[in-house]
């Protein structure tokens, strides 16, 4: 939480908001039918499915304008103007750019892009493997330079990735990987790598974890202290997704978000040695 | 004879969960668990319960009950780990626990409040565990009688309240935050006339929007970010002495404990205040009443069995409303009510109709998780221990990840994931300017109930609000909800000092007059 003298500052502009977030909310619910007729059943007031949205909406209004006159009559105006003022001076973009906001950025974003992008789309164990190694590494190595650049690493992946589902790359792929399903033919390795290359996103997956795995490798060449975290995470990052994974998948009988490389491996071993122990 | 039959079947059931292997096999696991939860600064028995949930959705009602109860008494008392030993609260339950926990610790009796505060945190449980059996058919019954209006007023009541009292700053943030999660429970289709509200076109918002990833973004998302952008830093924990603990000490304590664990129900049992402010209070409490209030802060044995032991007792007052009234009496209780409506249980007055022994269970589980619990801490403190070496760095990223597959599992839905955290990145702005997220929690649960209850009430009585005032029972949660509010305001405060001041007055002219009539009655005789 912030500090007192800030919170108030911040209740004006969050009382505010809340205010006209109510006003919304009023605006909505004068949209919905109060007496008019709805699905063949006449309306009355008091049986509107308007009252209660209605209700809340003026609650929130009325509370967020008592909060931002509180915090007004604390701060005073020229407080208030103070606040205004810090809005448009540096000040705001040193917060903005300070490190416990860049951290903030950093979960904020590693979270937004694992479930916006890669856990719809890309198998969940091995998309989970390069979330858990970005975000352990950014945090356990306690260096906000490091955090940085392993965010911008990430973050690259995730344009990449976007760009490869926004213009369908996939389909595009599929002659190049049944190339590839042939080449494996004619090695004589047809039965095993063919389902594998139907996966064209989850290899790329495991090439951006190696290719991440050897940047970090890279960048911590100097820093022999961070060696053995190196490791630590990256034990951390593959060991938990496969246990959680595996209990949801195969213990708890859910499917995951999106199924690949790993759980065809992962059904493979199962169904042929396990599953018999368990049944 | 009914007592007798009542005590009769409750032991049956005790005994019938204890005979399973694999429902102990289950309890001792979920305490250890909710312990390690409970006991590693940053995860909480709230987040232990939301994620446990998850899992426990495959499991048959009875067992997974077992477990969310189990982590929710070992999480509540696996607070006192860290508040001990590292001066840094596992828990917000345990935080009145590290005043003299920590101390104690310093002076090398870290082993010693350990082994006080699990058997006082039993005990607690145990009291607790008495009072759902005996409370909760006088409030079934008596909850049998309430009608829409009342059920309305009461969810209401809910939302205020734990607004009021869970708010870090002013109390109107509190009642905002509690009003937003009505907002939100407003989203899909409504209760009487399906009526798409807020739902924007998107299909999958028609039905609502799903309380556990909600309440799983609004407690593990604000938590993890809380925790790694602060980096927050774990100090050396205190070396572990002696564990068992003195039955002497024990007996001693047994009024402060027996007082601590009264508070703890009687708070717990309030819709929406969790373990923490029942810590605090009857910290507060042990402190007022001591002959040595001045001991208080600097290693006091009393200071932490006292908050202790009202947290744990805490577990079972939460379950009263839960149980009898669908209200959760705190945040992890919040989160049972979502896990019980994943298994059909609707918690409230009928409950005693449609699962005539649930609350038998409930108390049968609270029992057992409380032995589980007291066995586990004697046992394994000094291996649980180890874990408040665990970096938070390394821990709070895997947390993120069962956030997100333990929202995605129940309803196997990806928009559950999409809401889950923009819900929790909400949350996080809230917390940090002042919001508290409990009641916001509670006002997504209650607000179908709310919503559904006004305008029932309203077509019953042909949009009159008049039986608010003709049914006693309506009138009174009436002119609680009015006084709750007005209390809060200064004006309530000047018109009491002015009321006081006249009373004061008309008694001192009273006085003077009658004093008076004596003298010249006096004078007369004279």
């Amino acid at each position: 939480m912030l500090e007192k003298d800030k919170l108030r500052k911040a209740d004006i502009f969050s009382g505010g908001i809340m205010a006209l977030f109510g006003l919304w909310i009023i605006s909505q619910g004068l949209k919905m039918p109060m007496k008019d007729s709805w699905g063949g059943v006449q309306n009355v007031w008091f049986v509107s499915p308007a009252l209660f949205p209605l209700f809340v909406g003026a609650m929130i209004t009325l509370l967020g304008v008592l909060l931002m006159r509180t915090a007004l009559k604390t701060v005073g105006f020229n407080g208030f103007k103070r606040a205004l003022g810090w809005l448009a001076s540096p000040d705001l973009i040193r917060f903005l750019k300070s490190p416990a906001t860049m951290r903030f950025y950093a979960i904020a974003g590693l979270f937004t892009c694992f479930v916006y992008i890669q856990v719809p789309r890309i198998d969940f164990f091995l998309c989970s493997v390069l979330f858990l190694f970005v975000f352990i590494t950014m945090f356990y190595f306690a260096d906000d330079e490091l955090l940085k650049k392993f965010f911008l690493f990430y973050l690259g992946i995730n344009a990449f990735f976007l760009m490869f589902f926004v213009f369908d790359l996939q389909t595009k792929l599929e002659p190049v990987m049944s190339q590839l399903a042939g080449w494996s033919a004619g090695f004589g390795i047809q039965t095993d790598l063919e389902p594998a290359l139907a996966y064209p996103v989850d290899w790329i997956t495991m090439a951006f974890t190696f290719v991440y795995f050897i940047y970090i490798g890279v960048a911590i060449r100097k820093t022999p202290e961070l060696r053995k975290k190196f490791w630590i995470s990256l034990v951390l990052s593959v060991v938990p997704p496969f246990l959680i994974g595996t209990i949801f998948k195969y213990f708890l009988l859910v499917p995951m978000p999106a199924e690949g490389l790993a759980v065809w491996l992962l059904d493979d071993i199962w169904y042929s040695y396990f599953q018999s122990w368990f049944s | 004879m009914l007592i007798f039959e009542r005590i009769g079947s409750f032991f049956g059931i005790v005994f019938g969960i204890a005979a399973d292997p694999v429902n102990l096999a289950v309890l001792f696991g979920s305490v250890l668990l909710g312990i390690l939860f409970g006991a590693m600064p940053g995860l909480t028995s709230t987040l232990g319960v939301a994620l446990l949930t998850a899992l426990t959705f495959g499991m048959d009602t009875a067992l997974a009950m077992i477990c969310l109860l189990a982590i929710y008494v070992g999480g509540t008392y696996g607070g006192s780990y860290s508040s001990i030993l590292i001066n840094i609260p596992g828990t917000a339950a345990a935080a009145a626990t590290a005043l003299d926990g920590y101390p104690l610790a310093c002076k090398g009796e870290g082993g010693r409040a350990i082994g006080l505060t699990t058997t006082a945190s039993a005990i607690g449980t145990v009291i607790s565990m008495l009072f759902v059996v005996s409370i909760s058919p006088i409030i079934s019954s008596f909850a049998l009688q309430f009608t829409s209006f009342e059920f309305f007023l009461l969810a209401l009541f809910g939302i205020l309240i734990s607004g009021t009292l869970t708010s870090p700053d002013l109390v109107i943030k509190g009642w905002i935050s509690g009003f937003l999660g009505l907002f939100l429970a407003c989203v899909g289709r409504d209760l009487l006339q399906f009526y798409p509200r807020f739902t924007f076109g998107f299909m999958e918002l028609e039905s609502g929007i799903e309380v556990v990833p909600v309440l799983i973004g609004a407690f593990g998302i604000p938590q993890i970010i809380q925790v790694l952008k602060d980096r927050t830093k774990i100090a050396e924990a205190q070396k572990l002495q002696r564990i068992i603990p003195e039955i002497g000490t024990v007996i001693r304590n047994i009024p402060a404990i027996i007082r601590s664990a009264l508070i703890g129900v009687g708070i717990g049992s309030v819709p929406g205040i969790g373990e923490d402010i029942a810590g605090w209070v009857s910290y507060g409490t042990a402190k007022n009443t001591s002959k040595h209030p001045e001991t208080f802060g600097k290693g006091e044995l009393k200071g932490v069995l006292a908050s202790e032991t009202a947290n744990n007792a805490c577990v079972g007052g939460a379950m009263i409303p839960l149980l009898n009234l669908g209200i959760p009496g705190s945040p992890p209780a919040a989160m049972l009510l979502g896990a019980l409506m994943l298994h059909n249980v609707t918690p409230g007055p009928m409950i005693t109709f449609e699962h005539p022994t649930f609350i038998l269970e409930v108390a049968a589980i609270l029992l057992l998780a409380s032995c589980a619990m007291w066995i586990t801490g004697m046992l394994l403190a000094k291996q649980v221990v180890k874990v408040l070496r665990i970096p938070a760095q390394l821990f709070m990223p895997i947390i993120g990840l069962l956030c997100i597959i333990g929202s995605y599992s129940l309803g196997l839905n990806i928009f559950n994931l999409y809401l889950m955290l923009p819900v929790g990145i909400i949350c996080y702005f809230l917390i940090e300017m002042g919001y508290p997220i409990a009641p916001l929690v509670i006002g997504v649960i209650l607000g179908p109930m709310a919503d559904e209850n006004l305008r029932r009430a309203l077509m019953v009585s042909q949009g009159s609000f008049l039986p608010i005032f003709q049914r006693p029972v309506a009138l009174i949660l009436f002119i609680i909800i009015v006084w709750t509010v007005i209390s809060q305001f200064e004006f309530y405060d000047r018109i009491k000092k002015k009321v006081v001041l006249f009373i004061l007055r008309k008694r001192e002219r009273s006085t003077a007059g009658s004093a008076e009539t004596n003298n010249s009655g006096e004078k007369t005789t004279d």
